[in-house]
């Protein structure tokens, strides 16, 4: 009898262990707010989503360069006003209905219609389709005008004015197309974890239990031949970055992301372990506010900028993983550098000397907020706070550090008239400059105020923004953002201090990870032996 | 007995509504809401008020408190603000998790709490007294997150022998049914899966037992010193009864009555502060669900997870307070 049990025992380890032997187990940094596409902003749903939904336009492996998705093709009319995209056919939602032309047009109604019926109450916002795309039907800044089916397989979107940069935002993760009769069946759950998911993507949702894992299976009708190439993924949740490292070398998961910039060395003397290095689309800058008065001199900013040893700090931070250039978009973008921005160079003794021209010669009080918590532009604030704070005192600068929980800060330095001097950053939604200058830069800026506390206005910075954001010419766009990158390194209102490159990890045993600048990818490709 | 326990859990009422005012006003004292956390850096204020009045969050506060209040009577605790569960569903999912470890961790400290410090009290001023001694000041001062990634790296990185975190390895998680939520009960009713479960669970209970381990052994120590001096002991010794007889029977039992409380305390502690392990172990419970209900400032999530953790930890003391009769026969109650 004993033995009979020690052999079920046996038996069914084996058999389990021999059914999920290709299941990819991913270390998530997090559980995903929601399943339901245009409906998160959060990077962790992003990635989930990746695995369930495809997105109209795709993009290259590691690349920010569009390839097609469910969309074959798209071109835009003359007047740049309409994009009109053919669409792929044969493709199934993972619960058997087709993927066509009206699907498109019920998802985007979704996200742009806040009257319309199938959107879920509660909770979020649908707040990624406004803060990209203007507003939401009805508004007076809402850049579509209209959605529509063509024929079975066409979608035509009409604009109010061109948007040259709307095929690689409607590509980005945010925006997966889910099937309308899963949501309509689904009502109010779509997206939980009661309700689940449906896309067309590599992989079907099957089960999210809260707090622990969300567990996908392959689609066997996939569209893309022999793909997935795995059975399943399984997201762990597992938000600590010290318990997700040792659960990747205890082997328990197969990759993760977000692993401090600390734990290279260590990665890297672990046999069974790969570093990887996602390609770098994001920016951590200083914000230095003019309502407070010594920074409204635009000499005392530029001497903020020469006096922070930025190549030290990012050498003594990031080590090969990050790169300062005093540009605030990415190198992603190098199109768009232009060549008249060469960073400020550290010069502490000319940096004291502009602060004496600008009537500082014995320095200010300055309060200096740092984040809360760990971003991948800024793994450390505290400690790179106060590194930059040394520096400052060097020039005389008498720097108080500032901090707030993290809801608090991202609210009250909106808050006229704003934190004197903050750390914050950005990671790019999709590979447009406007997505990095736009949030930052456009009138009014939100987080910055001239001495009435008025939000700041900068006119002729605005208008350049403004033609880039419109014009289809390819060319005049790339001369409008150097001239952005010019006026934004000019006033040096947000420095950037660096573009990292955020270091995730995976085991050897895994191979066809290919990290996209963008922040998530599809795990098709990945194989496990 | 009966109507003292039924007195007591009565009393229970005007407690949990204190606790759900007091946590209702520490929370919306906090600053920063929901909204801002849901919609992180990107968002303007545009976009941030919409959500909030969305939420209901422009209401006046004691409009907020009477709806939670007038839902709690209803036995509905909301929904998440976050993922949309309600919170019945989440807590229905979450404290069996909480519970087993909770039970693991406390089974960890009394077997070996209990014996240690009887040992230490009969050997005092030995050797043996100083180790166990030193060993319990050690447990109360070893920071949990330390300890619990310590031990990862011991026994799950290096020698491999135990898991890292989770509750289920992926293989087994495949094929297992999930019955009470209980899973070392459920394990029991599928073999295949069993020893998994008790794999996954033995770091977890050991980070959070260690501390009422350490107070355990302390005051058991204590107790037994304190008893083994008593004329009866003496009396007992003097009559010829053996020496296991006099520890075991005439004054262990005495010595339980202050261990007991500890025990009940301590797990009702254990319940609400897994937070740490439950963070280090990737544990699907209590703990780290309020904890994350706080960072993100969902309301719902941390006022019925609390008042839940108060609601057990109320039951814990109740049911070690009637075990008082059980132990010393001169208790009784009315």
């Amino acid at each position: 009898m004993k033995y009979r049990l020690l052999g079920i025992l046996a038996l069914g380890l084996l058999g389990s262990l021999g059914m999920a032997q290709k299941t990819l187990v991913f270390g998530s940094n997090g559980e995903p707010a929601s399943l339901e596409s245009g409906n998160i902003t959060d990077g962790i749903s992003i990635y989930a989503q990746r695995q369930i939904y495809d997105t109209l336009v795709d993009f290259k492996p590691g690349s920010t360069d569009p390839q097609a998705g469910l969309a074959v093709s798209w071109f835009a009319s003359p007047d740049g006003k309409t994009w009109t995209f053919r669409l792929r056919q044969g493709v199934k939602f993972h619960d058997g209905t087709d993927f066509d032309a009206s699907a498109v047009v019920f998802n985007v109604n979704r996200w742009w219609d806040p009257k319309d019926p199938t959107r879920i109450s509660g909770g979020s916002n649908y707040e990624i389709w406004g803060e990209l795309f203007g507003g939401y039907k009805g508004d007076k800044g809402s850049f579509l005008a209209g959605v529509s089916a063509v024929d079975k397989y066409t979608v035509r979107f009409t604009f109010n004015s061109p948007v040259p940069y709307f095929p690689v935002a409607i590509g980005s993760g945010y925006f997966g197309i889910a099937s309308p009769a899963a949501i309509k069946a689904a009502g109010a759950k779509y997206g939980t974890a009661a309700g689940g998911a449906v896309g067309t993507g590599p992989f079907k949702f099957k089960e999210w239990r809260p707090g622990d894992r969300l567990i996908l299976e392959k689609n066997t009708n996939f569209w893309k031949t022999g793909l997935p190439k795995s059975d399943g993924v399984v997201f762990r949740f597992i938000k600590d970055p010290a318990a997700r490292l040792a659960e990747l070398k205890a082997g328990s998961i197969d990759f993760t992301t977000d692993i401090p910039p600390a734990n290279l060395k260590d990665l890297q003397n672990d046999r069974n372990l790969r570093a990887v290095f996602r390609p770098s689309f994001n920016v951590g800058y200083l914000a230095l506010n003019p309502s407070y008065k010594p920074l409204s001199d635009v000499r005392v900013r530029q001497a903020i900028a020469m006096a922070i040893n930025k190549k030290e700090i990012v050498k003594a931070f990031w080590g090969d993983l990050g790169v300062t250039n005093g540009h605030f978009m990415p190198s992603s973008f190098k199109t768009y550098y232009s060549p008249k921005v060469t960073d400020y160079e550290y010069n502490p003794a000319k940096a004291k000397q502009m602060l004496a021209e600008a009537g500082y010669p014995n320095g200010f009080d300055l309060e200096f907020w740092y984040m809360p918590v760990s971003r991948p532009y800024f793994p450390t604030p505290k400690e790179i706070a106060e590194a930059m704070g040394a520096d400052l005192s060097a020039i005389g600068i008498r720097v108080k550090f500032q901090t707030k929980d993290w809801a608090t800060y991202l609210n009250d330095r909106r808050n006229p008239p704003g934190f004197q001097a903050y750390m914050l950053g950005w990671t790019g939604d999709y590979g447009d400059p406007s997505n990095f200058f736009d949030p930052h830069f456009a009138s009014p800026i939100t987080d910055l105020f001239d001495s009435a506390g008025n939000k700041l206005d900068i006119k002729e910075l605005n208008e350049v923004l403004a033609k880039g954001a419109a014009s289809s010419n390819q060319a005049e766009r790339v001369k409008l953002y150097q001239q952005a990158d010019e006026i934004t390194f000019n006033l040096a209102l947000r420095i950037p201090i660096v573009h990292s490159q955020p270091l995730i990890a995976q085991r050897t045993s895994i191979s066809g990870w290919v990290p996209s600048p963008l922040g998530s990818e599809s795990f098709e490709d990945i194989v496990k032996r | 007995m009966w109507s003292y326990a039924g007195r007591r859990l009565l009393s229970v009422i005007p407690v949990l509504f204190g606790i759900s005012l007091l946590v209702f006003i520490f929370l919306h004292l906090i600053p920063g809401d929901p909204a801002v956390v849901m919609l992180g850096e990107r968002a303007g204020p545009e976009r941030i008020a919409e959500l909030r009045s969305k939420l209901g969050l422009e209401r006046p506060l004691w409009e907020q408190y009477l709806l939670f209040v007038g839902n709690l009577l209803r036995g509905d605790l909301g929904t998440s603000i976050f993922n949309q569960l309600t919170i019945n569903e989440q807590l229905a999912r979450r404290w069996p998790a909480t519970f087993e470890l909770a039970i693991a961790a406390t089974l960890f400290a009394v077997v070996i709490g209990i014996p240690f410090g009887i040992l230490a009290a009969v050997r005092k001023n030995t050797l043996l007294d100083n180790l166990a001694t030193s060993f319990s000041l050690l447990g109360v001062s070893l920071p949990v997150f330390w300890l619990g990634l310590l031990l990862v790296y011991l026994f799950a990185v290096n020698l491999q022998w135990l898991p890292a975190g989770g509750r289920l390895s992926i293989d087994v998680d495949a094929v297992f049914k999930p019955i009470t939520g209980f899973y070392v009960l459920d394990g029991l009713f599928q073999p295949q899966s069993f020893w998994d479960v008790v794999r996954h669970l033995i770091l977890p209970a050991m980070t959070l037992g260690t501390i009422p381990l350490a107070i355990l052994t302390r005051i058991t120590r204590g107790a037994m010193l304190e008893v083994l001096t008593q004329d009866y002991v003496r009396t007992a010794r003097a009559k010829g009864q053996t020496e296991r007889l006099v520890i075991w029977r005439h004054a262990l039992k005495n010595a339980l009555l202050p261990v007991v409380t500890i025990i009940g305390l301590q797990f009702g502690t254990l319940l609400g502060g897994a937070i740490l392990t439950e963070t280090i172990f990737s544990w699907p419970g209590i703990g780290s669900w309020i904890y994350e209900g706080i960072l993100n400032r969902d309301y719902p999530v941390v006022q019925g997870g609390v008042i839940f953790v108060a609601l057990v930890f109320v039951v814990v003391n109740l049911v070690v307070d009637l075990s008082y009769a059980l132990l010393d026969p001169r208790i009784q109650y009315r």
